[in-house]
């Protein structure tokens, strides 16, 4: 069914379109900036580079150590993967196969979890971290990170898991097989799409994770994650936009490349996360 | 809570998901061997047994002890006169009770200039951000679900925000929005710039007339989109013929809009009014930390980044933590009311 020719869907189509520029034109200035100089970018923002100044991305590399921070951040998002699918998919065999009192209050435990925001308690975290020996390393992140992830995690590979008929278990414990053996051999295998999910969703999270990287883990070049390098070049004085930029998109192009190659899973991804409720 | 304890320490023995594989090693150790073995008959013949519901605890133990620990212990610093976090390195034990300074803090904030300007500030980014966000981006779901001309690649342009993160999106907005940025930069280009009749160019996050403004504008310029993409994907749900049938009835597209598909997603609605809500209260520190630190003066310090401020960069914890409270209080009376606005959906 067509949109009808009114002057509403024309100032429709007018919003929408104008809405779509003010989220491009940024990104657009963004990459033209980072093959300028900053007498160029503030001179004439919009205009394409004279000559490209390519340079800007070797120096980025450079001045913000952005190699080591790349490295930090691609241990940290791989690490904290690695633990919340080893927590989450255990968990979530457990409450899509058993309809225990225990299993409905651990189900309503993780189902909270949507309603308590991750900033509640940045300062208790922060002496948890001390307590546990983790202050101003990024192991932190490792051990932190996937606990925000969990809830979400858990309910997805739930939903995923009780879609899997409760027979075909039954049937392979019938066989003697253990649980390891039926969640290892049957619900993994059988849950692929639904872990796939949470890998993109919970890795984007995890990639993108700012403020607890800065404020614990903090800025030191061997520790802190790419995502704390970049503002801290920003904030140093004589900010030359174009290497920031250059910087700046030089951290996209990991997020970039997974989301070319992943397109269309991504975006169902990316919305499952969110229509949980 | 039911579930017998006995299990629970000696499965834990064994190593989490190989709990059936090291049953045999388990039941050794287990003190009463007639109701193992009546466990395992069980198991065997419903595939369940009640030892599988054990497998929660190890995910439940991390995600309660980093959530439910750290919101104890706001309610517990809120009491005592720690001087920031080395002071906080340099005592021995958690808690110090040298340090308790009983109702001091809640005196100090509750009567404190800026305590009250970040709560203005704060009421007026929550009362900005979400009324405006969420309908817009409901009516942006709508109009990308009925597919019109290049709809695929709006969906791109309003998807592509969320893959940025707040440090980027903080990096972005420092550089459009600087004097010599690309916003100024457009506006000289069409003569509402220095020399044209009128001149809107200002130094954008450091004018204190525009500076909230920057912080709720930089919110509702990712997050429009996003969410209208989430809202697009609900709706694909709603069958086409509902939107006929209300055509037929002479309903106009606003109307379909409004009073068709928002009924369809109502419940929905409220739930993304709650999260945004939680995440505009809660989550402004980064972005104020990287645009404008709280600045000019206290023009753009909300409680989300007071909390910050004061343990970080003005070693007062427990005046951090007694904002901490309020911060919390304030989500509690948001969600409650919310909850209320809702009601009919849940």
């Amino acid at each position: 069914m067509k949109f009808a020719r009114t002057p509403g869907t024309a100032v429709a189509h007018v919003l929408a379109w104008l809405y779509a520029a003010v989220l491009v034109v940024p990104l657009l200035y963004l990459v033209l900036s980072s093959l300028k100089g900053n007498l160029a970018i503030f001179t004439s923002p919009y205009a394409l580079p004279s000559a490209p100044q390519w340079d800007n991305y070797a120096e980025a590399w450079t001045t913000a150590r952005l190699g080591p921070a790349l490295g930090t951040s691609v241990y940290v998002t791989a690490a904290s993967v690695a633990v919340t699918l080893l927590l989450a998919i255990p968990a979530a065999y457990a409450l899509a196969r058993s309809d225990s009192r225990f299993s409905t209050v651990a189900y309503a435990t993780f189902a909270a979890g949507f309603l308590i925001p991750p900033f509640a308690a940045l300062i208790p975290t922060v002496f948890l971290g001390i307590e546990l020996h983790l202050y101003q390393r990024a192991e932190f992140l490792i051990a932190f990170l996937p606990a925000t992830a969990l809830p979400l995690s858990v309910i997805l590979l739930t939903a995923f898991m009780r879609t899997i008929p409760k027979e075909m278990a039954e049937a392979a414990v019938m066989d003697g097989a253990g649980h390891w053996t039926v969640l290892t051999r049957l619900y993994v295998p059988l849950s692929m799409p639904g872990i796939i999910t949470v890998v993109i969703l919970q890795a984007l999270g995890f990639w993108n994770e700012f403020f607890y990287s800065l404020v614990i883990v903090g800025t030191a070049p061997t520790e802190r994650t790419v995502q704390v390098a970049l503002p801290i070049a920003l904030i140093s004085e004589n900010t030359d936009y174009g290497v920031l930029a250059a910087g700046t998109l030089i951290s996209l192009v990991p997020v970039y490349l997974v989301y070319v190659m992943l397109q269309r899973r991504m975006q169902e991804a990316l919305t499952a996360g969110a229509v949980k409720g | 809570m039911a579930a017998p304890d006995t299990a629970a320490t000696d499965d834990r023995t064994g190593t989490g998901p190989g709990v059936s594989t090291d049953r045999t090693a388990a039941t050794a150790a287990a003190p009463s061997p007639p109701v193992r073995t009546q466990q395992l008959r069980r198991m065997n013949a419903t595939g369940g047994g009640r030892s599988l519901p054990l497998l929660t605890v190890p995910a439940l133990v991390l995600y309660l002890f980093w959530t439910v620990v750290p919101i104890v212990f706001v309610f517990v610093f809120a009491f005592f006169d720690y001087r920031g976090i080395l002071d906080f390195v340099a005592s021995d034990s958690l808690v110090d009770a040298d340090r308790f300074s009983g109702l001091d803090n809640f005196r100090l904030v509750l009567t404190d200039a800026v305590f009250l300007q970040a709560l203005r500030n704060t009421a007026i980014q929550v009362g900005v951000a979400v009324p405006l966000m969420l309908p817009l981006a409901f009516m942006l779901g709508y109009y990308l679900d009925r597919r019109p001309p290049g709809w695929r690649v709006l969906s791109v342009f309003f998807f592509t925000p969320g893959l940025i993160s707040i440090s980027i999106k903080g990096t972005i907005f420092y550089a459009m929005l600087s004097p010599n940025g690309g916003l100024n930069g457009v506006l000289d280009a069409v003569g509402l710039g220095n020399g044209g009749a009128v001149d809107l160019t200002t130094a954008w996050y450091a004018d204190p007339r525009t500076a909230l403004g920057v912080i709720i504008f930089a919110d509702l310029w990712q997050g429009i989109g996003w969410t209208g993409v989430l809202f697009a994907a609900r709706l694909s749900a709603v069958p086409v013929e509902l939107y006929e049938a209300a055509a037929v009835d002479g309903a106009s597209e606003w109307r379909r809009m409004w009073g068709v598909a928002f009924g369809v997603v109502k419940g929905y609605f409220g739930t993304m009014v709650m999260l945004q809500f939680l995440w505009t209260l809660f989550n402004s520190a980064p972005i104020v930390y990287i645009l404008t630190g709280g600045g000019p003066g206290t023009a753009t310090t909300t409680l989300s980044f007071l909390v910050y401020q004061k343990a970080f960069q003005q070693q007062q914890i427990g005046y951090s933590q007694v904002v901490g409270i309020v911060l919390f209080l304030f989500g509690v009376a948001g969600l409650v009311a919310i909850r209320r606005a809702f009601r009919q959906a849940y």
